[in-house]
């Protein structure tokens, strides 16, 4: 016995050495920031959003490109917001803005007396600092601000951008990411960037960062920034916290026990059986997420539209949307609902295995025939896509199609699409698509556009014509909106009937909210953003 | 004694340091490109070939092989590519939570182990001893990640017995905040007197650590069992016996008594792969320790994250075992001759 | 994962074996009476026994075969077990006991690949360092210490990590964190071997050192290496299967077992079948392999047993 308790107390010995030489702190009390407000327990004004995974993988407003949005959109803002349900963009920092007849000029006329949370005001100059700041550090999604040539601050309120080329820019400032307007003085004489990273921030929103614990499950706490210009008058939340609950059982259960107000996503199973239950309330809605498989145009046997064809009758798209069980949706074209360019008119391709028969026969293949032998890559960790992909793989197998599936990570299914040697390219790439603003611009300039090397054009795909369409529609989009829609749903046509890749699916957004939260609507111009000060919490 | 001590510190260091050159080449030939992992998906080539020059990954091999070793040396076991930090500060933020589900797990695995190992070996062959040698096999057969599952399912889902997942109760950080000395919650909540966190904590670590048990709980029945059967036979237990002593203690005190050494032994290991169990167990119980850390660095190719943990283990099982070799050195003269 | 094999081996020492525990013509008679009183034996040998028959028989037992291969069924997910189903249906609509029976096919031949893998490395390798001793020796064994310094599931899961995701890959990766085990034992072995009077005299004949190796010292490795690959059987299949839930191995619609707690893992707390049944056959299988394991170190490794 006593050898065993020296063998114990060793070890733990040795554990607290460990702890105590990093010294990093575990408790939510330990932590900096002082004003916990932890007395202020009063559930109702406390806003606590369940998040799926982590949230915070940068503090940056800069360089932030991740799902972090869903904290950061509390805390910073943007000059303008997009409301997916008018498709107009709304004002936000910005009261106004206007571009000049060629929309190679913009000028924008900010709200005036407008603080930071750190006290100095937010004016065009510091907004130009900004946005100048995360140009020059060109990471995540700065090259929304491509077109930008330059940036002036005549006055206090009025931002003027010159442009190099026409860009819709009232949209561009509306992004989700490196489109915050934040206090570049604020570290003071420290380095901004680990200043942010250190968990600080540098916002003008509604609400500003008290609390990080890294790793834990209360990750992040935000209080309301009392002299928030929109102000607290009437019913708003007045504390936000972030819960990081990975296991949607677990977050299914704190909904129920009302100690989360809201769960991002849950299994299409859960969140079904919250549908009858009255003491939540579920709301669904499509996001702007695509899932695309892209056709190798130009090297082995996709190369042949007939058989690029035959597999767009031969996959079960509704088998797929059924099995998904709520969790997606198919879209007609390629531009989803919410966005310039959605038609409903627009043609889609459904399941028809004896199209897909006769179109495969015409080229010597299909059942009883030649076997087609297909390799087709996929990002792997996502459940929905995977279970996709096995349905795609069954419903082409009974053609005497046979896909080899690989599912890989991002990095290397994207090198491996990207290799000089053709030959090491897959016939079908499969990856989700999704917009940094609202414009259906980054579907075409990205996946169709022809490149000299491939990049996101993961079919290789080269259609001079559609180039021509695609390389003018900003600058239309710019000054004239229905002209520009109608090239949208032109391209989209076009798209079909060369069939150089197929949608096949749009992902739904499936959310749980507890009674007392009133005003949630989605927008999925901010994936998974809940806008807190826009929320009320009602007396239930 | 001295030079004994020195050749097994030596030879504990070489290990180490083939592990850090193990782990370093394992992670080079990943097919994927760390330097793209890390800035995301949307980026573009400069980004990317930028980020490689701060990573270094554009240096000769062997230069980063010396970079690493000495990275390593003075605490900079490099950035993990799925939370942006220092791997060692992740680690070190995590590991006190992963203790604490590991610690607690053998205890449960002396307490429940020792006993059942005894009353096998002293009911051998008879109905019970095969039951409890079941049981035993039970453990360590089981697949830990569905045990952890199918806990869940019955004491969270039917009988809404015990918290699903989570170290304590969130809701506590605001009516009852714990002040953190130790970093092992129920430890700190015992000593600031914290009722609240210390009862929470409790509940919410009982199935995790039952889940963990399994396998060390298998080991430690049977390793008692047969260490007791092996120095039951010996000359000193059959004295105790023609002392007159009740077969029951002979059992019970003398022959376990001898049978520590082994049973001390079998710990250090059981320690180490109860560490790498929670891998498997702690993300479905959204436990924050490093199993659930590593399991995020799986799916996101983490190279610098998963070469840390991997060191990590090495070490706490290179050190566990020396401890013991040296415990047992110090007790029995005829090791250190050998 | 289940090393505590090698424990209860390990304090042992490493004296030679005498000849077979099977005496040559009662054997099978002893053999039986010996099992009537091992019931855990027999219990683990049966079901091994049923798991081979159904694994050998898999596309006449299973009700739906071409749901372990490429078939779906959309409109039929996540349905209950039934008599139609007896395991249900799972997020695809595929008969669960049809795939639970083709994985048998997944990872128990996985195992017996490392185990046979690991012995063609670690045998070689174990008998050059316990014939020759030296530095030959302690370059061997030093290199296995470094291996055995992390645990087998944590080794196998970093190369399963830069390999591919496949059944090779998971194979090749728990091979790599095996065979020391085997080369420490077989120089064990050839150490204690080659100090014997025969092998001695053998070597003052002039016999070459590799003819010794392989008709003397190998033969008598024989023994521990079966007791040893038997005992490892479980825990292999449990590395295995942690690997593939770990998304580490096989790939959709390989109907791997691990791999189907995996993708059922979001289902558990609606659809309970999904997990159960094949984690229940990873837990039945390794716990079969584990009875017959220990039944056979007890049967072939008559010191375990010194004090029956």
């Amino acid at each position: 016995m006593k050898r065993m308790r020296i063998v114990a107390a060793i070890i733990v010995a040795a554990t607290l050495t460990l702890t105590a030489c990093t010294g990093t702190p575990h408790s939510p009390t330990a932590n900096e920031g002082g004003s916990t407000a932890g007395a202020n327990t009063g559930t109702n004004s406390t806003f606590v959003y369940d998040a799926h995974s982590t949230a915070i993988t940068s503090w940056d407003p800069s360089t932030s490109y991740s799902n972090e949005i869903i904290v950061l959109s509390n805390v910073y803002e943007t000059l303008t917001r997009y409301n997916d349900n008018t498709q107009k963009v709304e004002p936000l920092l910005a009261t106004s803005w206007k571009s000049s007849a060629d929309g190679m000029q913009w000028t924008f006329t900010l709200r005036p007396d407008i603080k930071f949370h750190s006290g100095n005001p937010l004016d065009a100059a510091a907004a130009k600092a900004a946005i100048e700041r995360t140009i020059k550090l060109d990471a995540g999604a700065a090259y929304i601000w491509g077109a930008v040539k330059s940036i002036d601050a005549p006055d206090a309120t009025t931002l003027v951008f010159n442009l190099s080329y026409a860009a819709p820019l009232d949209l561009i400032s509306s992004a989700d990411y490196a489109a915050y307007i934040f206090d570049t003085k604020a570290a003071g004489s420290e380095d901004l960037t680990a200043w942010f990273e250190a968990g600080h921030d540098a916002g003008s929103g509604p609400y500003s960062v008290t609390k990080w614990q890294q790793g834990q499950e209360v990750e992040v706490t935000l209080d309301a920034f009392p002299d928030y210009w929109g102000g607290w008058d009437g019913a708003h939340y007045d504390k936000v916290v972030y819960r990081v609950v990975g296991q949607a059982t677990t977050a299914a259960q704190l909904v129920r026990s009302k100690e989360v107000s809201f769960v991002a996503q849950l299994t299409p199973e859960l969140w079904g059986s919250f549908k009858d239950d009255n003491s939540v309330q579920v709301t669904e809605r499509a996001s702007w997420q695509n899932l695309f498989a892209f056709y190798n145009t130009t090297d082995g046997p996709l190369k042949n539209p007939n058989l690029r064809k035959a597999l767009n009758y031969g996959i079960n798209y509704d088998g797929i949307v059924a099995a998904l069980k709520g969790s997606a949706t198919r879209t007609p074209g390629i531009v989803p609902k919410g966005l310039v360019g959605y038609s409903e008119g627009l043609a889609e391709y459904a399941y028809n295995p004896d199209q897909a028969t006769q179109l495969l026969a015409k080229e010597g293949y299909g059942p009883g025939k030649k076997a087609l032998d297909l390799t087709l890559t996929y990002t792997s960790g996502d459940d929905q896509q995977e279970l996709a992909m096995t349905l795609v793989k069954s419903s082409l197998a009974a053609l005497n199609v046979n896909v080899s599936l690989t599912a890989l990570q991002w990095p290397t299914q994207w090198a491996q699409a990207q290799s000089e040697d053709a030959s090491k390219r897959q016939d079908i790439f499969v990856m989700y698509w999704w917009p940094d603003y609202a414009d259906p611009y980054s579907w075409f300039i990205n996946l169709f556009h022809s490149e000299e090397k491939p990049f996101y054009n993961l079919s290789y795909y080269k259609n001079a014509g559609l180039d021509a369409q695609i390389d003018k529609v900003e600058a239309v989009l710019a000054v004239d909106k229905p002209k520009a829609e109608q090239m949208y749903i032109e391209m989209q046509k076009e798209l079909f009937n060369d069939a150089p890749a197929v949608v096949l699916y749009t992902s739904n957004y499936q959310r749980v909210l507890q009674n007392s939260v009133a005003g949630y609507v989605d927008n999925p111009a901010y994936p998974n953003v809940a806008f807190a000060y826009d929320l009320q919490p009602a007396a239930q | 004694m001295i030079k004994y001590l020195a050749r097994r510190l030596g030879l504990a260091a070489l290990v180490v340091a083939g592990v850090v050159v193990l782990t370093f080449f394992i992670a080079r030939v990943i097919p994927g490109d760390p330097a793209a992992s890390w800035v995301g998906p949307h980026a573009t080539a400069a980004q990317i070939a930028a980020v490689r020059t701060e990573l270094g990954l554009d240096k000769p091999l062997v230069v980063q092989i010396f970079d690493y070793f000495g990275g390593i040396l003075s605490g900079n076991w490099g950035v993990s590519i799925h939370t942006h930090q220092a791997v060692l500060s992740d680690i070190a933020l995590r590991l006190p939570a992963s203790l604490e589900l590991v610690v607690t797990a053998l205890v449960i695995a002396v307490v429940v182990g020792v006993p059942l190992g005894v009353i096998s070996a002293y009911r051998k062959g008879r109905l019970s001893d095969q039951a409890l040698r079941t049981l035993a096999v039970f453990g360590v057969s089981m697949p830990v990640f569905w045990l952890a599952l199918i806990l869940q399912m019955v004491f969270f889902q039917q009988l809404h017995l015990l918290p699903v997942a989570g170290e304590y109760d969130p809701e506590l950080q605001y009516s009852s905040p714990l002040m953190s000395y130790t970093g092992f919650t129920p430890i700190d909540a015992l000593f600031t007197g914290n009722w609240p966190v210390l009862g929470s904590s409790i509940s919410h670590l009982i199935l995790p650590a039952f889940a963990v048990a399994a396998y060390p709980i298998g080991v430690v029945m049977r390793m008692v069992r047969a260490s007791i059967l092996e120095v039951s036979g010996d000359a000193h237990i059959q004295m105790v016996r023609a002392l007159g002593f009740s077969e029951r203690s002979v059992f019970g005190r003398f022959a376990l008594r001898l049978a520590w050494s082994p049973i001390i032994q079998v710990l250090a290991l059981v320690f180490a792969y109860a560490l790498v169990n929670t891998f498997l167990v702690e993300s479905i119980f959204n436990w924050p320790g490093i199993g659930s850390y590593a399991a995020a660095a799986i799916t996101s190719l983490d190279t610098p994250a998963i070469m840390g943990i991997t060191l990590l283990v090495a070490v706490v099982y290179v050190l566990a075992n020396l401890l013991v070799d040296l415990l047992q050195a110090a007790l029995d003269p005829r090791i250190r001759l050998k | 994962m289940s090393r505590l094999n090698r424990v209860t081996n390990a304090g042992q020492g490493s004296e030679p074996r005498g000849g077979s525990a099977f005496g040559p013509t009662s054997a099978g008679r002893r053999a039986v009476r010996w099992m009537r009183e091992n019931p855990l034996f027999a219990f683990g040998a049966a079901i091994v026994m049923i798991v081979v028959i159904f694994g050998v028989l898999a596309p006449f037992l299973a009700p739906f075969p071409d749901d372990a291969s490429t078939a779906t069924h959309p409109f039929e997910t996540l349905v209950a077990p039934s008599a139609e189903h007896l395991f249900g249906t799972d997020q695809v609509g595929r008969d669960i006991l049809s795939r639970v029976i083709y994985g048998i096919r997944i990872s128990p031949v996985i195992a017996a690949a490392v185990i046979a893998s690991s012995c063609i490395i670690g045998i070689p390798l174990g008998l050059l360092a316990g014939h020759f001793g030296g530095v030959i020796d302690e370059v061997i064994m030093r290199i296995t210490d470094i291996f055995l310094a992390v645990p087998a599931l944590l080794l196998a899961l970093a190369f399963a990590v830069v390999l591919p995701p496949s059944p090779y890959s998971t194979m090749i990766a728990i091979g790599i964190a095996w065979w020391p085990w085997y080369a420490r034992l077989v120089r064990g072995e050839a150490k204690s071997v080659t100090t014997r009077r025969y092998v001695e005299n053998a070597r003052i004949l002039g016999l070459p050192r590799w003819r010794v190796m392989f008709r003397h010292v190998l033969p008598n490795s024989v023994t521990p290496v079966i007791v040893q690959a038997s005992l490892d059987f479980g825990g292999i299949i449990l590395t295995a299967a942690s690997l593939s839930f770990l998304g580490l191995g096989a790939q959709d619609p390989t109907p791997d077992w691990g791999l189907m707690v995996n993708q059922g893992q979001g289902y558990f707390a609606t659809q309970w079948w999904v997990v159960t049944f094949p984690g229940l056959a990873i837990l039945i299988t390794a716990l079969a392999f584990n009875l017959l394991g220990d039944g056979i170190h007890e049967r072939l490794d008559p010191r375990r047993v010194v004090s029956r």
